[in-house]
């Protein structure tokens, strides 16, 4: 590791005012600090941030859900109110990694962990993330946990989080807090980025912005809700591939899906033509099946992933039965 | 004399060093308190194969804190291979930074000093190497086929005339089978602390085997062995990776000379990967005939694999392809490609581990084909008489442990049609296999020192074995007990440094056998010297405090040593085993679960049920392993591996582990030595992946040839009809 200076910021003030050159924040450092230990990140400074009052989950007027950035994914995770309502959120949630970096991670880290792209971490290699320029890796070589949606020529790598994946189902809104003072509401959609002609960029953040709080609208998915991850082990592994589902199912027909793919794209893949798809159906096989297809048709694998199409239309099949199939 | 107490071998007790390490008492290489010991940190190569042309240690020398950078420019000349290929061997030396030709991704090319550990890591951030580097490194096994050659005699092996074998079959199969590279992955990581004092040295570092570490580091140096001392007090887990001296040992005792002063190098987990040995990957080869009443005709088994440039080493896949069955053909080769990646060497049941997977998957094939019972068609060729050197096996229980083994795990309710055991998502598949791992036994030599204190007798016994988490301080503490007569609480058991009575230290399933069968010989004969010196009968029971008293001793040493007879050399000495699996696997995703497994063993005298548990579960966990997740991947465009940490290096956790039930039977085999102990520690893994990729063709109708059997990988073969895009 490289020398660094070390910042504890109070509150929110003294945290943004920290910000100068090469600054990082530092929450639970279950990324960041792995990832300086392997040269990748060379922050000059960090700022620790996990003192800082946005440390609750509180209910908005609207019916929905504030949950603090600083929070623990355990605690989130666990909250009763979460739990009760947004349970895709929480099942999502308690799939990643163990529950002891889970009780380190904090909500804000999560949604800025950057991908477990092998080429990013071995600084010896050419990465167009970690040192633009250099030449992406994968594409060419080991791509098996890479993109099939949304990649460019310069970089294939996926977002790993779990917890996005069900953010994006849910349709969440990210609120970030100004440098300059005042704040900005990100939808969740918008919060990642495709990796396009600047891959070093995972998300729409703007420098020194810190993360303060994540909104979730109010439930609809608390009857029907599913979170599929495959991975190569039962615990601790990242996904292979992940489906967030979420059914709104009045009178036997679908009102409204939420549905998010993970891992096939350098941000939580929404799948709006399954969803647009799925509104004023009827849950049966046939249309799980017809959804998936509409997505699923637009993937384009690499020589080692290509196992992620029939796994992918099938995850979502599967996903989407055991929401409709998960008695509330 | 023999009086049976509460502690002696067969009981169940504790670890006797368990307090120690759960207080973090018990000291392992890197933790011993040596005054005024600087750090290490080794740098590694960026390149396959190709030359250093230049090094700029300038920023990193400026540094505060750094007390030396070591290149080949400024190392201390080593003894180095000549030209030939040389076999590696648990005492080769490690000659390391002695020319600037790399031979694969991440080897040393220099070992930073400072006085603070994080100094020294910030540093090896700074040096900067410049590389020629060689174009066309050899990294892929399936491009270089034709540079495959055949290392030595042992390499082949042949009885009968198989073509005759097969066309005298009614049934023929061939196929063939790939297990990757695995890593070892010890939870201690390779580390040690070396020291020089008055020309002597000393080295805390993490070893199996004490007393040829010391071979290789003074032949590495050209010192004399009796120069060098080391101990490895603790050893967190070796699984083969630690049988030899690393070069991380030797640069820190060069280190340690240069700067004169303690130098540690501790060997970082990602290092794990590229500068410890490994398990190589093996594309075996497996032909089966049999009669259609099961009789197999011809059985061969072909392995290719590869080495290092420098070094050899050979995994002996095929040896159970030699012995285990009753097969009048038979024919094994192994075929090594020399390729730009370190030099593999033993994991855990070398040969067994792996050509296991390949021959109990075939004899599964091969039953399926017969529309025989796997079990029935093993015991229809089972032999008494090791077929490969026609000496009768000292004891084989296969055909028990099969049979006790069916009924353990209800085999009979088991549905021989693939597919056909179906609960919603899953898809329901049971597999067995055989398993046989040998018990060497190897010349073994011990001290046993006795105190009388008032009315009491402590007893210390010493050698140089090694502990490596397997239970050796307390079956040794438990035989000593035994033949002593005094409980355990009275025994101090000290291992682990080179100036104690020579051992052949932790490896190849020699330890328990041979360390207590020669702190026995240490305890009988102390006993026998006390009762011949006051002409006491041997056969009286004399209780060892009054015998000490009628010495009128309150301190008394003795030596022992035992090692194989004249009638082991006659036999063969075996271990055996056989693992049944119940596996889950989901049809849609891909994924699948190891719901039960039963393992039975006839592994001689059990010490004690509950390390000797232990071992079986460890190596039924690591089988597990193979069979599901662990591989290290090699980039095949610049040679690396990029499974670089235990976050993509997938070993197994707790949920994936099943309901577990070992079984031991009772075996007494006074052949394999006078204890009648074998070998389990390798046992444990043996057949397991086998038993489990049978279970998953029992359950998906799909023969998983290619270790590991992953998502990826039963999607692909479509265990259910996919969905039409
Ligand atoms: C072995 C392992 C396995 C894992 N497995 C999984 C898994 O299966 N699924 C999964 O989803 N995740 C997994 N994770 C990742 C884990 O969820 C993340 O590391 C964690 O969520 C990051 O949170 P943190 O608070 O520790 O972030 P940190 O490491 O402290 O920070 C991460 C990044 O976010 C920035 N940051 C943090 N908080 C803020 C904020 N409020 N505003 C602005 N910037 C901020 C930091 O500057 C840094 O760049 C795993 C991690 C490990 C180490
Ligand atoms: S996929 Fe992206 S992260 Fe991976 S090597 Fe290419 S540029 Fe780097």
């Amino acid at each position: 590791m490289r020398p660094f200076t070390f910042t504890s910021a109070e509150n929110t003030m003294q945290a943004l005012g920290a910000v100068k050159g090469n600054s990082k924040y530092l929450a639970g450092g279950t990324n960041l600090i792995d990832l300086m230990k392997e040269d990748v990140e060379r922050p000059e400074q960090l700022i620790y941030i996990s003192k800082l009052e946005y440390n609750k989950i509180t209910g908005n007027a609207d019916g929905g859900l504030t949950l603090g950035a600083m929070l623990s994914n355990a605690e989130t995770a666990n909250h009763p109110e979460v739990r009760k309502n947004y349970p895709l959120l929480s099942m999502a949630m308690l799939s990643a990694a163990t529950a002891q970096i889970r009780n380190m991670a904090s909500n804000g880290g999560n949604l800025l962990q950057r991908t477990r792209c092998p080429y990013f971490f071995e600084v010896s290699m050419p990465c167009n993330k970690r040192e633009p320029g250099s030449g992406c890796g994968a594409k060419n070589g080991m791509n098996a946990v890479h993109a099939i949606f949304g990649y460019s020529e310069q970089c294939i790598a996926v977002n790993p989080s779990d917890m996005c994946v069900a953010l994006a189902a849910l349709e969440a809104t990210v609120e970030v807090q100004q440098p300059g003072g005042g704040s900005r509401m990100i939808p969740f959609t918008d919060f990642h980025r495709l990796p396009g002609d600047q891959p070093e960029k995972d998300t729409n953040l703007q420098p020194g912005e810190l993360i303060s709080a994540i909104h979730l609208p109010k439930s609809i998915f608390s009857d029907h809700y599913y979170y599929l991850k495959i991975r190569e082990r039962s615990s601790y592994a990242f996904a292979l591939l992940s489906v967030a589902a979420g059914l709104q199912v009045n009178n036997g027909v679908i009102n409204k899906a939420g549905l998010a793919m993970g891992s096939v794209a350098h941000k939580p893949w929404k799948l709006t033509k399954a969803e647009a798809f799925l509104a004023g159906k009827k849950p049966t096989q046939a249309n799980f099946e017809a959804a998936a297809k509409l997505e699923m048709i637009d993937a384009k694998p690499f020589k080692e992933n290509k196992y992620k199409v029939e796994m992918g239309t099938r995850a979502i099949v599967r996903a989407l039965t055991q929401a409709f199939e998960r008695e509330a | 004399m023999k009086t049976l107490n509460e502690s002696a071998t067969g009981k169940a007790i504790d670890r006797v060093e368990g307090h120690l390490k759960v207080t973090g008492m018990a000291k392992y290489a890197s933790e011993f308190p040596i005054k005024d010991k600087v750090y290490g940190q080794g740098l590694n190569s960026t390149i396959a194969k190709g030359e250093i042309v230049s090094i700029d240690t300038s920023e990193a020398e400026k540094l505060p804190g750094v007390l030396k950078i070591i290149t080949y420019k400024n190392a201390e000349k080593l003894k180095t291979f000549d030209n030939k290929m040389t076999e590696v061997s648990t005492t080769t030396i490690a000659p390391v930074l002695q020319t600037n030709m790399v031979h694969f991704y991440g080897e040393y090319v220099g070992l930073v000093v400072a006085e603070t550990f994080e100094q020294a890591q910030y540093a090896a951030r700074l040096v900067k190497f410049k590389y020629k580097k060689d174009a066309n490194p050899a990294i892929h096994l399936e491009k270089l086929r034709a540079k495959a050659y055949k290392p030595n005699d042992k390499s082949d092996y042949s009885r009968g005339d198989l073509k005759a074998g097969l066309a005298a079959a009614d049934e023929r199969l061939e196929v063939t089978y790939n297990t990757p590279i695995e890593h070892h992955h010890p939870m201690e990581m390779h580390a040690v602390i070396a020291s020089w004092d008055n020309g002597k040295v000393i080295a805390y570092a993490s070893q199996q085997i004490v007393n040829d570490a010391t071979i290789a580091i003074s032949d590495t140096f050209q010192i004399p062995k009796k120069d060098v001392r080391v101990v490895a007090a603790y050893v967190g887990g070796g699984f083969g990776s630690k049988l030899n001296v690393e070069r991380h040992v030797i640069m820190a005792v060069m280190a340690a000379k240069m700067v004169g002063k303690p130098v540690q190098v501790t060997v970082t987990r990602q290092q794990m990967f590229t500068n410890t040995s490994l398990r190589q990957h093996n594309e075996q080869k497996m032909k089966v005939g049999a009669k259609k009443d099961g009789t197999l005709t011809a059985l061969s088994h072909e392995t290719l694999s590869h080495t290092s440039p420098t070094l050899e080493f050979q995994e002996a896949c095929g040896l159970g392809t030699q012995m285990l069955y009753k097969v009048p053909n038979n024919f094994v080769t192994h075929r090594l490609v020399p390729l730009n990646i370190q030099t593999p060497f033993a994991m855990r049941a070398p040969g067994e581990a792996t050509g296991s997977f390949a021959l109990e998957s075939a004899m599964d094939e091969m039953a399926w084909k017969l529309r025989m019972d796997p079990i029935d068609f093993r015991v229809k060729n089972d032999t008494q008489t090791d077929p490969s050197n026609n000496k009768p096996f000292s004891s084989r229980l296969l055909v028990e442990c099969l049979r006790i083994g069916a009924e353990k795990f209800g085999w009979k309710d088991r549905k021989t049609e693939p597919r056909s055991n179906k609960k919603g998502n899953w898809l329901i598949g049971h597999g067995v296999s055989a398993a046989a791992r040998s018990a060497p036994y190897l010349k073994t030599n011990s001290k046993v020192i006795l105190v009388l204190e008032g009315d009491r007798v402590n007893a210390t016994v010493q050698m140089d074995a090694t502990d490596i988490g397997t239970g050796s301080y307390t079956i040794i503490a438990q035989t000593a007990s035994e033949y002593l007569g005094i409980p355990v609480e009275q025994v101090k058991v000290e291992l682990g440094d080179s100036n104690f009575p020579v051992t052949p230290g932790s490896g190849g399933s020699w330890g328990a056998a041979s360390f207590c069968n020669g702190a026995m010989a240490a305890c009988v004969n102390a006993i026998k010297t006390l009762k011949q010196n006051r002409n006491i009968k041997e056969e009286e029971e004399v209780e060892l405090a009054d015998l000490m008293k009628k010495n009128q001793l309150t301190k008394f040493e003795a030596e022992g040593s035992a090692g194989p007879s004249k009638e082991f050399d006659e036999h063969s000495v075996y271990s055996f085993g056989a693992n049944f699996s119940e596996v889950w696997v989901d049809k849609d995703t891909g994924m699948f679960r190891i719901k039960r497994m039963v393992n039975v063993g006839a592994a001689g005298k059990i010490l004690n049920p509950k390390t000797a548990y232990g071992q079986i579960i460890g190596g039924l966990t690591m089988g597990v392993g193979m069979a599901q997740a662990e591989q290290t991947r090699i980039e095949p465009n610049f040679g690396n591996f990029i499974t670089r940490s235990f976050a993509d290096y997938h070993v197994p956790v707790n949920l994936d582990m099943a309901n577990i039930n070992v079984v031991f039977l009772p075996e007494d085999d006074k052949i394999a030595n006078k204890m009648g102990v074998k070998g389990i520690g390798e046992l444990g893994i043996t057949s397991v992946a086998a038993s489990i990729a049978n279970a998953i063709f029992n359950a998906t109708g799909k023969r998983m040839r290619d270790l590991p059997i992953t998502p990826e990988k039963l999607i692909e073969a479509k265990i259910e009809p996919g969905i039409n895009i």
